[in-house]
């Protein structure tokens, strides 16, 4: 009796897990580079397809993959969460450790998703605060090593302008007094300006850079949600890149729609505001490509009602066709759920020749894609100051050949002062350094 | 045990308490689908979610009927009606997992109303999907 009360339960849990379980494969993200990507047709999900890789970090003495002539070595290691790295004129280098301030579960899928994050090693305690590197000029390990600022709250973006360090709080941008050769802040900080932050806090990080004449800082905010579903109230004054005047801390959204812009750089040729922007999740592995783009003075990029300029995601209620018709179609795609998450444009060849004249971005890599995308620093080459061509894998290895295990993912980038490449590496709690090799070595 | 004392199902409480989470959901999607509030397609998924939690501690109490003799035979057609509502509710669990619009209209609140239909005749038989053993009844 008992059993075949049971049968037609068992028969129907596993009916239920194979329509669960079925999901596309992403394809080629190669056709997905570029200014006209392939856009395949949105689906909605019972389950969207992922693959969640497990972090185990850097076994004793592997590192990461670059081309022949490069070479790559550890640092820093034991770094709490290192997301930023910043380059000062003196030659120092701050290492931002942090992560997002934690959210609410509002829903039985975010008690999933937090366990799902805390396998692939988002879930990691940042240090909330700037740790300084000094070394000996150009090579080698750093000779000091200090805590630069503590006690901050989910900071991510640094720019130096003058004698004053700004630092951006996920909450709030505060200005430090600097002095060249300084190894240890003290002081809480000014407040410049508040930033959007809880609740919730969906995407916390603040990148930020300073214009080239030091009057204003760009702050990238990202969305309060993926899609909007914790409501339209939380996402006011989000998804947006504000401009804040550095003097007075005044603000406001230099441009919108852009779901979450993690890394702004200023190109050094034309002058022009370029961001790097993760788009949304769920609709298919192949949707919707990841972008660098110029960034227009009042332009909207379309988040949440549209992506890629004009296609609407039925996911937002009420959708908003005026808003539509003018949302801006991204430079250059990247293909989908690779996380860019910093954008650094480089400065000569210091690294090589190939990588003269272009910009340097990390792709964290996510869950959101089976199989696997980003997990790299690519280089992508501009001509007139415009990214051209395929991007370059630079700085390779963080995924495990299986894809089911993580090394570690890139995210802050920045030169150091002999022209090398520094990857905050926030999964292997490293800072991973990529010279030119020597000859002979 | 004396085989003369009707004892009562235990089973038929869970599966009505479960029930009713369940078609509750169907009230806060529709409210969803009138307004387009986050919050109330949040409602609808923590019902579902907490109604499918009850009808799986409904079932090991069913069994527990069975075990302790309280519970004769599967009403095939309650059971029927239980069973797929139950199994429509996972679906719609997971379609209640998307972001935003989609994860109510259109087809999250299709779900909600035929999971509801099938769980009020269910209702109107008296919730229970097992008959009682008859006094002297040894099957």
């Amino acid at each position: 009796m008992t059993t075949t009360a049971l049968r037609p339960i068992l028969a129907l849990l596993s009916f239920t897990a194979a329509l669960t379980a079925c999901g596309d494969p992403g394809g080629d993200p190669a056709r997905q580079y570029g200014a006209d990507p392939y856009l395949p047709e949105p689906h909605q999900y019972l389950l969207p397809p992922m693959s969640v890789p497990q972090e185990i970090g850097w076994p004793s003495g592997e590192k990461p993959t670059v081309p022949a002539g490069l070479k790559v070595e550890a640092l820093a290691t034991g770094l709490e969460h290192p997301r930023s790295v910043y380059t000062l004129p003196n030659g120092d280098i701050l290492v931002v450790e942090s992560n997002g301030p934690g959210t609410e579960a509002y829903r039985p899928k975010d008690f999933i998703a937090g366990k799902v994050k805390a396998r692939a090693g988002a879930a990691a305690k940042g240090g909330n605060r700037i740790t300084l590197l000094r070394g000996p000029a150009g090579d080698g390990q750093p000779a000091l090593r200090t805590v630069f600022i503590d006690h901050l709250h989910s900071p991510y973006g640094v720019a130096l302008v003058g004698d004053t360090l700004y630092v951006a709080n996920t909450d709030a941008i505060l200005a430090f007094d600097y002095q060249p050769g300084m190894t240890h802040i003290s002081s809480p900080g000014v407040k410049l300006t508040d930033l959007p932050a809880g609740p919730i806090d969906h995407h916390w990080t603040k990148a930020m850079t300073a214009s080239a004449d030091g009057s204003k800082l760009y702050v990238g905010v990202g969305s309060n949600s993926n899609i909007t579903e914790n409501g339209m109230a939380v996402e006011e004054g989000r998804a947006a890149i504000y401009e804040v005047d550095r003097l007075t801390g005044a603000k406001h959204i230099f441009a919108a729609g852009t779901r979450n812009p993690t890394g702004l750089a200023f190109e050094p040729q034309t002058g022009r505001l370029f961001a790097v922007v993760n788009e949304r999740d769920e609709i298919g592995p192949d949707l919707v490509p990841d972008y660098l783009s110029s960034i227009q003075q009042g332009g909207f990029y379309g988040w949440p009602y549209s992506y890629w300029g004009s296609h609407v995601d039925v996911r937002v209620q009420p959708q908003r066709p005026d808003l539509v018709a003018r949302a801006i179609k991204p430079d250059y795609g990247l293909s989908s759920h690779v996380a860019p998450l910093s954008l650094l444009f480089s400065q000569g060849q210091s690294l090589s020749p190939d990588f003269a004249n272009g910009a340097f971005i990390s792709e964290h890599g996510s869950w959101d894609r089976s199989p696997l995308n980003g997990y790299q620093v690519i280089f992508v080459a501009f001509v007139n100051g415009r990214p051209v061509g395929k991007p370059v894998p630079v700085v390779t290895g963080f995924l495990g050949a299986d894809s089911e295990t993580v090394r570690g993912r890139p995210v802050g980038l920045a030169l150091d002062r002999s022209g090398a490449l520094l990857v905050a590496d926030d999964a292997g709690n490293t800072v991973w350094r990529v010279s030119a090799a020597q000859s002979g070595t | 045990m004396n085989p003369y004392v009707i004892r009562p199902l235990l089973h038929r409480g869970f599966i009505a308490a479960g029930g009713v989470l369940l078609i509750a959901a169907l009230a806060t999607d529709y409210v969803y689908y009138k307004t387009a509030l986050w919050q109330w397609s949040n409602f609808s998924a923590w019902l579902i979610t907490a109604g499918l939690i009850v009808m799986l501690v409904a079932v090991i109490v069913l069994l527990f009927d069975f075990a302790t003799g309280r519970a004769a035979r599967l009403e095939t057609g309650s059971f029927v009606l239980v069973a797929a509502s139950a199994l429509i509710s996972l679906i719609n669990a997971f379609v209640h997992s998307r972001d935003a619009w989609t994860s109510v209209v259109p087809q999250g609140i299709l779900l909600s109303a035929v999971s509801a239909i099938l769980l009020l005749i269910a209702a109107a038989r008296g919730w229970s999907i097992a008959t009682s053993r008859a006094p002297g009844d040894r099957s």
